[in-house]
């Protein structure tokens, strides 16, 4: 069974995010960089369960981006996948990403391919049905299970209000929510052989660009906590109704 | 999660200060990079945060306690020892045929800080472990390293140091422990040892003893003390059988409670066989060899506390409001909400004093980390000086962190306020935590005099020229900066003063009166603590304002700023102190050497 895992690079979770100038790109002086947690923790840490249940098959790891992604693809072969990919190129839209990953794909025929469900970034959640499309294969978004028999696949996923389980045959794709598996912190021994894996690097494909950044904003921050009198229940319930929104 | 230390500190010192690149140019290193290096450390940080840090508070609340003839530790101590070895911290610094990674001490002591801050009570663990594994490998049979350090490696034994006994702490040439000698090559040993970390627990199949005792007929003193291997268990083609090692209770403590201190009691039915590491009468020696290793890690548990205990301060001094700024006219405005307390001068002062203790700490403990790679694995050439730099530094690698970490936590305890002393807060631990640094692994009294009556000494004072020339080097790269200049000039003056001190000491040694060459040997600790920090703050200095122009390592400007600010605060804060301790060295009035007459 080949298997791929689409990984991509986040900021450190403790950034303070701030945007440049005119505001249209991430300010990253001062940023560190990990592999988005989700792609880490549950599609790839799955990927690997399955391949060691099965006790053949490879794991293979791809990313869209720059040399300086190098050391995020390298934790990923520590942690245990077989080889990595890196199609080389800066920058791009979800679109342009899911292309470049779909024609690697096609070329190499993957029985499943695994995103995480959202990068902790952008959020976009938009790169795995993109690239599913793109393959026509079934995308199956926010999975929490995945189990495989022969060339079928039981997955349960989250949907709003509950979870739903479904059978899918190979080859298709999905997106890892949390749940699917739990992080592998990789052992310093597998961290030093990572680097005797083959990391090949693929020039992109021509794409062409159909989105455009106009501007990013912060959210609006939060607002200062209010204090309510314990004996002053109907405040409670105003505040709670008319500024929370949330009865 | 709370914090307990910085990465980007970790990073900007390892990678930047103390140039890893540059230690892993050397051969030994050839298969590792910065990049895995750095995997490496987050994977030990993940470890930390989701095992280590989680468990701290539970182990000081349910301390271990001795039940039975057993000693009862927290229960998650032995799935946290399985994953310590599994992600290779037992060893990692080993020779590849021993077992090991090859991983620079510099590394290693990076690694083991970041465990330590997260929770001081388990890295003691398996650092003795591997300490007790390294003596075998370096010094025991073909037949000891088979049988005893894979299994320690592993993390399945456990290893411990004995040295101490009831009458013999400060003064191991008091041991009294016996080996007698056996027809088939082994020993027969017999003795009390105390206050033995990591002595006994339910976490391991065995324990493995490395205890230091005289062999009968032995000559008196320091040279007739030999070193043993005595597991609990001795293994044999029938499995393992009891080997006549009996824990006789754990030791109640104000800190460090998830920790075992154990009292062994061997060969009380005459049958707790020792099996001798290399020559009759030379163990002393050989736990000497290993001892700069164990000091620099007790440095590194010292100042990881103090990283701790400013991370916690500073993050309730950044949400605890409290009093409000003095105005321009002097006066309060009641009517203002209260400003939160990281406003106040005062608890400013307090922070900066933990930054400045705890982060030139780092660098010490990582300096001298360095120059134990270089003395050991440098190009051959260089290595005698590095071992001797190594040698300098090591008694104060080990009592900075100790006795100014302590002054940093206390500093931290004082930012809570009365909840500093109450235990729904982790100040009191941190402070409870770090008193032991000053007391076990050599007293700083005992460190004290070493430095002066050896380490200053020693190949005619070649160390602390050789040290005084790292320090010039340091100074000539300040003067390129105009910013730094100032501190650079401090820094030369009390290399010139020190100079000076010495002079007027040394001469005591030389009419023979050593005594009083040694008896304010704590102040001259405590003075040239604080000039070597100095030195190491300047190396900070001048890292930032490097890196501040190249934009290397992607620090924010805030970040490198801090750094030059805390530079700052040590200079002015602390190197001044140094010239009451000039005023108390000169004195002479023999206040505290032995007259006649008790005064107390
Ligand atoms: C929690 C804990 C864990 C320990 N772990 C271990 C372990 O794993 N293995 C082990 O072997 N030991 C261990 N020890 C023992 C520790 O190393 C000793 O306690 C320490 O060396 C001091 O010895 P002592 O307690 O006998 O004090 P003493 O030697 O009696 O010292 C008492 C005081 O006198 C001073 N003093 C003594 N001699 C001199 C001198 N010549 N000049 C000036 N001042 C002097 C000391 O500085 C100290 O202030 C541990 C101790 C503790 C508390």
């Amino acid at each position: 069974m080949k298997l791929l895992v689409c990984v991509s690079k986040t900021p450190e979770t403790t950034t303070k995010i701030t945007f440049n100038g005119d505001q249209t790109a991430l300010d990253t002086s001062g940023v560190q960089y990990i592999m988005n947690p989700y792609d880490e923790w549950y599609a790839l840490v799955r990927a690997l369960e399955l391949k060691e249940a099965l006790g053949a098959g490879t794991v293979t790891i791809i990313n869209v981006g720059p040399a300086a992604n190098d050391p995020v693809i390298r934790k990923g072969l520590a942690i245990g996948a077989d080889e990595a990919v890196r199609i080389d190129k800066d920058g791009g839209s979800s679109l342009d990403v899911a292309q470049q990953i779909a024609a690697y794909a096609k070329e190499n025929s993957f029985d499943m391919v695994f995103f995480g469900k959202e990068t902790i970034d952008y959020n976009g959640s938009e790169v795995g049905a993109m690239t599913a499309e793109l393959l026509d294969v079934p995308f199956v978004s926010f999975a929490t299970k995945l189990e495989v028999e022969g060339n079928t696949a039981t997955i349960t996923r989250d949907i709003e209000g509950g979870e739903e389980t479904l059978e899918v045959a190979t080859p298709f794709a999905l997106s890892a929510a949390k749940g699917l598996a739990e992080q592998r912190i990789p052992n310093m021994r597998g961290i030093m052989m990572a680097k005797r894996k083959p990391l090949n690097v693929v020039a992109a494909v021509e794409t062409t660009n159909h989105t455009q950044v106009l501007s990013y904003d912060l959210p609006a921050e939060k607002s200062a906590v209010k204090l309510v009198d314990p004996e002053d229940m109907d405040e409670l319930v105003r505040l709670l109704s008319e500024e929370a929104k949330v009865i | 999660m709370a914090a307990y230390l910085n990465m980007d500190t970790l990073r900007f010192l390892l990678q930047h200060t103390h140039d890893l690149e540059q230690i892993l140019t050397l051969p030994r290193f050839a298969d590792h990079d910065v990049d895995s290096i750095n995997i490496m450390l987050d994977a030990i940080k993940d470890f930390s945060d989701q095992e280590l840090y989680p468990v701290f508070r539970e182990m000081d609340e349910k301390p271990v306690h001795y039940a039975d003839g057993k000693i009862i530790t927290h229960p998650g101590l032995g799935k946290i020892l399985r994953q310590s070895a599994e992600l290779g911290v037992i060893g990692g610094t080993f020779d590849y045929e021993d077992g090991g990674l090859q991983l620079p001490n510099t590394v290693g002591t990076a690694t083991y800080f970041i465990m330590d801050a997260a929770n001081n009570n388990v890295p003691g663990y398996t650092g003795l472990t591997m300490g007790a594994a390294e003596l075998i490998l370096h010094f025991g049979s073909d037949d000891l390293k088979a049988t005893y350090v894979p299994k320690m490696i592993s993390g399945e034994w456990g290893g411990t140091m004995c040295l101490t006994e009831p009458q013999a702490g400060s003064s191991l040439s008091d041991i009294t422990t016996t080996a007698y000698p056996q027809a088939d090559g082994t020993y027969k040993i017999k003795g009390q040892k105390i206050f033995i970390s990591g002595g006994d627990h339910e976490h391991c199949e065995n324990f493995v003893h490395l205890v230091l005792a005289r062999i009968e007929g032995a000559p008196a003193g320091t040279k007739g003390i030999s070193l043993f291997v005595v597991p609990k268990f001795r293994p044999t083609d029938d499995g393992l059988v009891p080997n006549d090692v009996i824990t006789a209770g754990d030791f109640q403590k104000m800190g460090q409670r998830g920790y075992c201190t154990t009292h062994l009691s061997f060969g009380e039915e005459d049958n707790s066989t020792g099996y001798l590491i290399g020559e009759p009468h030379r163990g002393l020696g050989y736990m000497f060899l290993m001892m700069n290793g164990a000091r620099i890690g007790v440095g590194r548990g010292g100042i990881a506390i103090a990283s701790a205990a400013y991370h916690a301060s500073l993050q309730y001094a950044q949400e605890r409001p409290q009093g409000r700024r003095i105005l321009d006219n002097g006066r309060k405005d009641p009517n203002e909400s209260p400003t939160l307390i990281i406003e106040h001068a005062d608890v400013r002062r307090m922070l900066f004093l933990q930054k400045a203790i705890y982060e030139g700490g780092l660098s010490l403990v990582l300096q001298s980390s360095k120059y134990l790679d270089l003395s050991l694995y440098g190009p051959e050439e260089d290595r005698e000086k590095y071992k001797m730099l190594l040698d300098i530094l090591t008694p104060i690698t080990k009592t900075f962190p100790a006795e100014k970490g302590r002054e940093a936590v206390d500093n931290g305890l004082q930012i809570l306020g009365g909840y500093g002393f109450c235990s729904d807060f982790v100040l009191q631990q941190y402070y409870r935590d770090i008193r032991i640094f000053a007391i076990y692994e050599g007293t700083t009294g005992i460190q004290s005099l070493d430095l002066l009556s050896r380490k200053i000494t020693m190949h005619n004072g070649k160390a602390l020229e050789l040290l005084a020339g790292e320090m010039k080097a340091t100074i000539e790269a300040a003067l390129e900066q105009p910013e730094l200049q100032k501190y650079a000039a401090a820094l030369g003056g009390k290399i010139k003063e020190t100079q000076e001190v010495l002079g007027s000491l040394l001469p005591f040694a030389a009419k023979g009166e050593y005594e009083r060459f040694l008896a304010d040997a704590n102040i001259f600790m405590e003075y040239f603590s604080t000039l070597v920090v100095a030195w190491q703050w300047l190396q900070m200095g001048v890292t930032a304002k490097q890196l501040s122009i190249t934009g290397a390592g992607n620090f924010t400007d805030d970040y490198l700023e801090g750094i030059l600010h805390t530079m700052r605060f040590y200079f002015t804060y602390e190197v001044p102190k140094m010239n009451g301790l000039v005023e108390i060295m000169r004195n002479d009035e023999e206040l505290t050497l032995l007259k006649e007459k008790a005064h107390f």
